[in-house]
């Protein structure tokens, strides 16, 4: 950003072909969730801080970068911070306005903000679904096959699956006897790529007859994979069975509708927001969205135990990617230009445009002098003695025609429609 | 341009002051009582020092007010914590006495160590240094706390008013003196010496820099890292616990200390109130109150407003500057005035550069304007009150700068205007400043929470209430 730009840092203007990418990206988004049986909600920009900083909702990390801040009753002391994230919030709307409910499906686009180095954007857009209620595994099967139906009415594809749990991690961590917050910061050692953090572990764990890395860093295809990291660790990995089922039922489930998933276990990037399943969606090795399952959310801003689960899609991150498309225009439009300012000149331009629109054509009246016509139609509205002509022009045949009053023009570009 | 030398002022002046010696740089005006904010060196052409309060001088490297300044650790990382910028560098530590800042609990009935907060919801912080206060709260998970941000005194509020303090002290042992319980250390360290990045890489600031880097540490380099608290794991929603407040059924008075001091002991003496422990004389943190069902206590006058919001206090006395700071940052917040006690008389003002050729703010804005400003910086120890005088009087783009003291010194280089309090105006003339716009008179006020009391606190608190107008209804009689 310029010294001399108004805009705030981070921040970005959407110019008319981004808003149409923007609106694509929406209109498929709720095509599909609307579909699949969801119901869309929209949350405040503005949320209590204290929901974001309990245990287990958001890691230090990200807590680090929020927008947050004293409104008008911060003399209580009590921040709010603008939305870093959307899940919590639909969690707490869930809370306070749907808890009776056993089972609810929603779906939302919102934007996020998080301070980023730089010129950074620190504000995006999501399109996020939650599913709230005791659905495991077919919320969490469900939910992948929804995401990836939303990016191939896109047009991208082939779009990759990617799933991991944190389940691993924990079985690991745990069996390597370190304390839960040494677990989370060892947990960042791995993500940060610290070579030293394996051969720690395996220190730790002197019977489990297998390299540590195959399970930390590896990645397979299938369920063939996730059977051989079961037959590789089993024995001296206990705990890692249960994560390794649920990953495994998922895996071949998809399977069926020819969904082909990667299994990286150990890649869930936020340990503790986590509790079941991860699962990332990519486009040309670009992630551009995920989720996973979060049982522990909904207790924590104050509900009931309720599991959970959803994923967002990255706006941003999709935009570039999707195909290029016409502005939208149709082919068949009329420009209509008012010859005079004279007002009842004017005035027939923007009744005759009024009622080419009710027929259903796109119409524009040409408000800029010496605006060029861009559309196949023109239609010029000029005074004729007392009263006026519209005169129209057809851009394919160079055709033209004179009328003496808006009926006649209607009819006849309606017949002209019809006819081609 | 000169190289620019940020300063401390109060208690750090004279170690630094020594320490430059030490180091060649013989500074004039900077320890000797001057008024002036604007030391210079001795045999030293092109340097520019100038004297800030400690907690000012981050925020001037990291804009590039400033090429070097010295300050205390603790400010440093207040700052990073919260904006880590990558303008500020950390250069070394110097050879001068290290302080430490601390979480402490009340020595009795406060959670004994760290693992005993797991779980409270609630808790009450109160601290100087709210960024580095947010950062222990974050990193130990505490669920819904928090953070009273105050100018000073952060030890006097627990028990009653916080469940824990975050303070600066040389030692554990001056935590405990304190009446505190040190539960964590988050930092401990010698001042810095800071940089701005881009002069480092662009400026030769060797004249400074060298002297200052050869000057010889004391052992081993100290750890200048914040040390928070390894995070506890997720604990469950049904395990927190609400922090139970005290309930009282007395009344609560706020007195203040420092330059409101003497109006207050006057304006109590008129009111027939006396208290053991707070007259001309001085002051101790808990004075002792003849009437049954009063309790005082001694605060900073700035953190009174928002103390009586809260309900920590039914009355203070402060001075409408502070009550205004607060009400037009919170406009909802329950506290006003109840009455206008009428002493420590000063005028915010709008104050510049004796060599702006303008007698008014309209006369400087056409200056400003003219001369193609881009932004006009705005500094204040008001900060709010600064933000509404720029909006309410139309300044295009301004910036607000908030400072923590040492105001005189911010006009002309690092600010346009200063919005300050003005009683005589000797020490704007010292230092080549004047007013341009006397817009609001402040006083000693009474300051009242506005929520509904009943009961004997109800009568206890419309008795004072009376004694105090009646204080200022005889001294307009007698005036």
């Amino acid at each position: 950003m310029s010294d001399e730009s108004l805009r705030c840092r981070g921040m970005r203007d959407l110019l008319p072909p981004d808003m149409a990418r923007f609106r694509r990206i929406e209109a498929a988004f709720r095509e599909v969730s609307l579909a699949w049986g969801y119901r869309e909600v929209r949350t405040p920009t503005i949320e209590r801080l204290h929901l974001f900083t309990a245990a287990g909702t958001l890691s230090p990390h990200m807590l680090g970068r929020v927008y947050s801040f004293l409104d008008w009753d911060g003399w209580s002391g009590e921040r709010v911070v603008l939305r870093p994230e959307a899940t919590i919030g639909a969690a707490r709307l869930f809370v306070e306005h749907m808890r009776g409910e056993e089972l609810a499906k929603l779906f939302y686009v919102e934007n996020v903000f998080r301070f980023a180095a730089g010129d950074e954007a620190r504000e995006g857009w999501q399109c996020g679904v939650e599913l709230l209620g005791d659905t495991q595994p077919r919320g969490d099967v469900e939910l992948v096959l929804l995401g990836r139906q939303v990016l191939e009415r896109l047009g991208l594809a082939p779009v990759e699956v990617r799933l991991s749990h944190p389940g691993t991690v924990r079985a690991v961590l745990t069996q390597a006897g370190l304390e839960p917050a040494e677990q989370v910061r060892t947990y960042d050692r791995i993500l940060d790529g610290d070579p030293s953090v394996v051969g720690e572990l395996e220190g730790r764990l002197p019977d489990l007859g297998a390299p540590l890395r195959l399970l930390l860093e590896g990645e397979g295809s299938g369920s063939a994979y996730v059977a051989n990291l079961r037959g590789t660790f089993a024995a001296g990995l206990p705990a890692l069975l249960s994560p390794l089922d649920e990953l495994s039922t998922m895996v071949e489930a998809l399977a069926v509708l020819d969904v082909r998933c990667r299994v990286a276990t150990a890649a869930v990037g936020s340990f503790e927001y986590y509790t079941g399943p991860v699962f990332q969606f990519e486009v040309n090795g670009d992630v551009v969205g995920g989720g996973g399952r979060y049982d522990g959310l909904v207790a924590l801003v104050g509900g009931p135990n309720l599991p959970a689960s959803g994923f967002a899609l990255d706006v941003d991150k999709l935009a570039p990617l999707l195909p290029s498309e016409d502005d939208g225009r149709p082919e068949q439009a009329v420009t209509i230009q008012a010859a005079s300012q004279a007002a009842a000149v004017l005035g027939a331009a923007f009744a005759a445009a009024d009622a080419l629109r009710r027929l259903g054509l796109w119409t524009e009246v040409a408000l800029a002098a010496g605006q060029a016509p861009t559309h196949r139609w023109r239609v010029i509205v000029d005074r004729k003695g007392e009263g006026v002509t519209f005169a129209l022009y057809d851009g394919s045949t160079r055709r033209r025609r004179s009328f003496a009053d808006v009926d006649g023009l209607v009819a006849a570009l309606e017949a002209m429609v019809g006819a081609s | 341009m000169p190289l620019k030398l940020a300063l401390p002022g109060g208690q750090l002046a004279r170690p630094v002051d020594a320490l430059l010696a030490r180091a060649g740089l013989t500074a004039s005006g900077y320890t000797d009582g001057s008024r002036s904010y604007r030391p210079t060196l001795r045999e030293r052409d092109g340097v520019l020092l100038r004297v800030f309060r400690e907690r000012d001088i981050p925020i001037q490297i990291a804009l590039g007010n400033y090429h070097l300044g010295i300050c205390g650790l603790a400010w440093v990382q207040e700052q990073l914590v919260r904006y880590p910028s990558e303008a500020l560098v950390m250069l070394r530590p110097l050879p001068l006495p290290p302080v430490g800042v601390y979480v402490a609990a009340p020595r009795n009935g406060g959670p004994a160590t760290l693992a005993g907060l797991v779980g409270h919801r609630g808790l009450r912080l109160v601290s100087e240094f709210p960024d580095l206060a947010e950062a222990f709260a974050l990193a130990a998970r505490l669920p819904a706390y928090r953070i009273f941000p105050v100018w000073g005194a952060a030890e006097a509020y627990p028990p009653e008013d916080a469940d824990l303090a975050v303070v600066a002290a040389a030692s554990e042992e001056e935590v405990l003196e304190q009446g505190l319980l040190p539960l964590h250390r988050l930092l401990s360290g010698p001042p810095w010496l800071i940089a701005h990045r881009p002069s480092l890489q662009g400026k030769d600031l060797s004249p400074l820099l060298g002297p200052l880097m050869a000057l010889e540490g004391e052992g081993p380099a100290p750890d200048a890292r914040l040390e928070l608290p390894a995070a506890p794991m997720a604990a469950a929603s049904d395990r927190l616990r609400r922090t139970p407040r005290p309930a009282s059924d007395g009344v609560r008075l706020a007195l203040p200390d420092g330059h409101q001091q003497p109006s207050a002991v006057a304006i109590l003496r008129d009111a027939g109130l006396s208290f053991a422990g707070y007259d001309e004389q001085g002051w101790v943190r808990r004075p002792t109150s003849p009437i049954a069902g009063l309790e005082v206590k001694v605060i900073r006058p700035h953190d009174m407003p928002q103390q009586v919001a809260l309900g920590n206090f039914d009355l203070a006395v402060s001075g409408r500057d502070c009550l205004l700071e607060h009400r037009y940052r919170f406009p909802a917040s329950p506290v006003a005035e109840a009455v206008d006690l009428g002493g420590g008389q000063f005028d915010l003002s709008a104050v510049v550069s004796q060599d702006l050729p303008a007698d008014s703010l309209a006369g400087a804005m056409a200056i400003w304007r003219a001369q193609g400003i881009g932004s006009i910086r705005v500094a204040s120890e008001f900060p709010a009150i600064a933000d509404n005088y720029a909006r309410t009087n139309h300044f295009w783009r301004y910036q607000v700068i908030p400072i923590g003291g040492a105001s005189e010194g911010f006009v002309p280089e690092d600010a346009d205007v200063l919005i300050e309090g003005v009683q005589t105006g000797r020490t704007l003339a010292e230092n080549n400043l004047k007013t341009i716009d006397r817009f609001l008179r402040s006083t000693t006020c009474l300051l009242a929470g506005q929520r509904e009391v009943s009961g004997r606190k109800r009568k206890l608190l419309a008795q004072l209430i009376e004694r105090f107008r009646g204080a200022v209804g005889r001294r307009a009689c007698d005036g």
